[in-house]
């Protein structure tokens, strides 16, 4: 075991005693990022972090990121460094500024080692189609198990121990699925809550950014850091920041924890059921009070087609600045119509132009109403049955996949609740811009499962306090493929 | 609502300002077949006529004057480095008139 496998607190401390230093952590990790053969990087930031590693000299006691090494996904804007949102429309973009979150951990003299692989402009769920190809799952050196997406890279950098911590974004569950096929914690707090500014939009009404950490701990200082008002983005919350990692030692009894009924009878697998059944008797014997709660079938299956349209509909119109003139190579034209097809005939995969196509036939005016709007007046009632949930609950409970990283030759049943429901309901969180944490269950077939907690708006304290009790149970911190453990769930 | 053939989804393309390949619509109009039933299962909601749409998970009201501080913009340099073709300064276009 080496320094980088220690826990950010562990390795906070190791810089404070002066054990290690940034330039030996940002070397150890660099060299781990370029060892690591799952296709998780777009750049090595190698010359600009090990600069700044080298002028971090005197450790800072009392700030927890203080020379840490981290990855972020490549569709954040980064001055200086080439930013494509792993799509060839941003080949040879470099940014001329940093986004909020960026800026931030510079200001906290985190070091940022590379920028990750993702789903092509962070529209995918399968880590299969950026411009670079698939990124591959570490737990699965034959490289036939997806990590899943959108967060690819990132989850790779800190499943095998390259990085303690790396940033992601979240629109449907980019964050907190592929957290759940790579053992990890994947954080997404509240809509509002960090800001998204220089994070390239994917549909902004469900746009997140997110994290992936190896422990609670981790995520809940992370948001002490990256939480808060931004007069660049008018969306950010002006609610005052907490400490977030305050109650995370506090007992759970007496918590009301809401298990969705429909979404726990979609699943099919023995093991997860298995699993997820102890974890509601070790939380249970914990103090928590566990209530099976019903919500509404029909409305659960339109999770996924309302997630589609409202995404692909703000996709389509985001985007359109993707154009050959604005943003992306010049490939040449007679006309300024010429330049943006040649532009974005070459610049799109096969994905997102579909993706485009189906989000421009729901805005037609002949089905804006009919598709459009319908699905936008179905997420005003998805999120009143939601907090209806949470109104008598400080949690809800939810297995955070219906199985293990699919295999890439693997396809479900689309029609099926399994897919619908068990598959589709973290974008529950995207809908009503609720705080989500993704934690690790334990394993079938050496690949991870994963469990995720959700409360209410700005409630993350309650939920790293969950989070933490939970962690303690499943005994699952600090996992990593470096790092292996079994857990005790 | 729009019946979905090719030349729909063609003009849709169009006004995307992309083309698509002749099996790249076949394969858009299979995945249509299964989005469309499942957004027929919206259709199965009922009184969604008393939801307003949501464009927002909440709402964020920002009304505030900012401070009128100074700040540097972008120099010369910085603004000219993701241009493809540029001259003296200036960013260098195609002629598009006359």
């Amino acid at each position: 075991m080496d320094m980088l496998d220690l826990s950010l607190a562990e390795l906070h401390q190791a810089l404070v005693e002066k054990k290690t230093t940034p330039l030996e952590l940002t070397k150890e990790a660099i060299a781990r990022a370029k060892a690591n053969s799952d296709n998780a990087f777009e750049y090595i930031n190698e010359e600009g972090a090990l600069a700044f590693a080298a002028t971090l000299t005197e450790p800072e006691a009392d700030n927890p990121l203080w020379g840490i090494p981290y990855v972020a996904k490549d569709n954040f804007s980064t001055k200086g460094i080439p930013t494509t949102a792993s799509s060839n429309i941003l080949n040879g973009y470099v940014p001329v500024f940093d986004a909020t979150v960026i800026q931030k951990l510079k200001d906290a003299k985190a070091v940022m080692i590379a920028k990750a692989t993702m789903d092509e402009l962070a529209m995918g769920g399968t880590g299969t189609t950026g411009h670079l190809g698939i990124t591959y799952n570490p737990y699965d050196p034959s490289h036939q198990h997806e990590i899943g997406g959108s967060s690819c890279g990132s989850a790779v950098s800190v499943a095998d121990g390259i990085v303690p911590f790396a940033l992601g974004s979240d629109t449907g569950d980019s964050v907190r699925k592929p957290a759940s096929f790579a053992g990890l914690v994947g954080t997404k707090p509240t809509w509002g809550r960090i800001s998204r500014y220089g994070l390239f939009p994917f549909a902004p009404s469900l746009d997140h950014v997110g994290y992936f950490t190896r422990d609670v701990y981790s995520a809940a200082v992370l948001l002490d850091v990256l939480a808060g008002r931004d007069e660049n983005d008018s969306t950010s919350s002006t609610r005052p920041v907490e400490k977030y990692e305050s109650k995370m030692n506090e007992p759970i009894a007496g918590k009301k924890i809401a298990v969705i009924q429909e979404i726990y009878d979609s699943l099919a697998d023995e093991t997860l059921l298995k699993a997820f059944n102890h974890s509601l008797d070790v939380l249970k014997e914990q103090g928590a009070i566990i209530d099976f709660v019903s919500m509404d079938s029909t409305l659960l299956e339109s999770l996924y087609p309302t997630y589609m349209v409202i995404s692909c509909a703000e996709a389509t119109s985001n985007d359109a600045n993707l154009d050959g003139i604005k943003f992306g190579p010049y490939r040449g034209g007679k006309t300024y119509q010429e330049v943006m097809f040649n532009a974005r005939n070459e610049g799109f995969s096969e994905l997102i132009k579909r993706r485009f196509v189906i989000g421009s036939y729901c805005l037609m005016r002949e089905n804006q109403e009919e598709l459009f709007l319908r699905a936008q007046r179905n997420r005003a009632k998805i999120v009143e049955s939601v907090n209806a949930i949470l109104k008598d609950h400080d949690a809800i409970y939810l297995a955070a996949a219906p199985s293990v990283a699919p295999r890439f030759d693997q396809s479900s049943d689309r029609l099926s609740d399994e897919y619908l429901m068990a598959d589709n309901h973290l974008c529950l969180g995207n809908f009503a811009g609720l705080p989500s944490i993704t934690l690790p269950l334990g394993f079938e077939n050496g690949l991870p499962l994963g469990v995720n907690f959700m409360t209410g708006a700005f409630q993350e304290t309650l939920l790293f306090q969950l989070a933490a009790a939970f962690e303690r149970a499943s005994g699952l911190a600090e996992l990593s493929v470096r790092n292996p453990k079994e857990g005790n769930l | 609502m729009k019946t979905i053939t090719k030349e729909v989804l063609q003009d849709a393309a169009n006004r995307l300002l992309f083309t698509m390949s002749d099996e790249q619509y076949d394969t858009l109009m299979g995945e249509f077949k299964i989005l469309t039933k499942q957004m027929a299962i919206i259709g199965e909601i009922p009184d969604l006529g008393n939801y307003e749409p949501m464009t927002f998970p909440f709402d964020c009201t920002t009304s505030y004057l900012r401070e009128d501080v100074p700040v540097a913009p972008l120099t010369r340099e910085e603004a000219l480095k993701n241009a493809g073709n540029k001259q003296d300064g200036q960013i260098k276009l195609p002629k598009v008139v006359g």
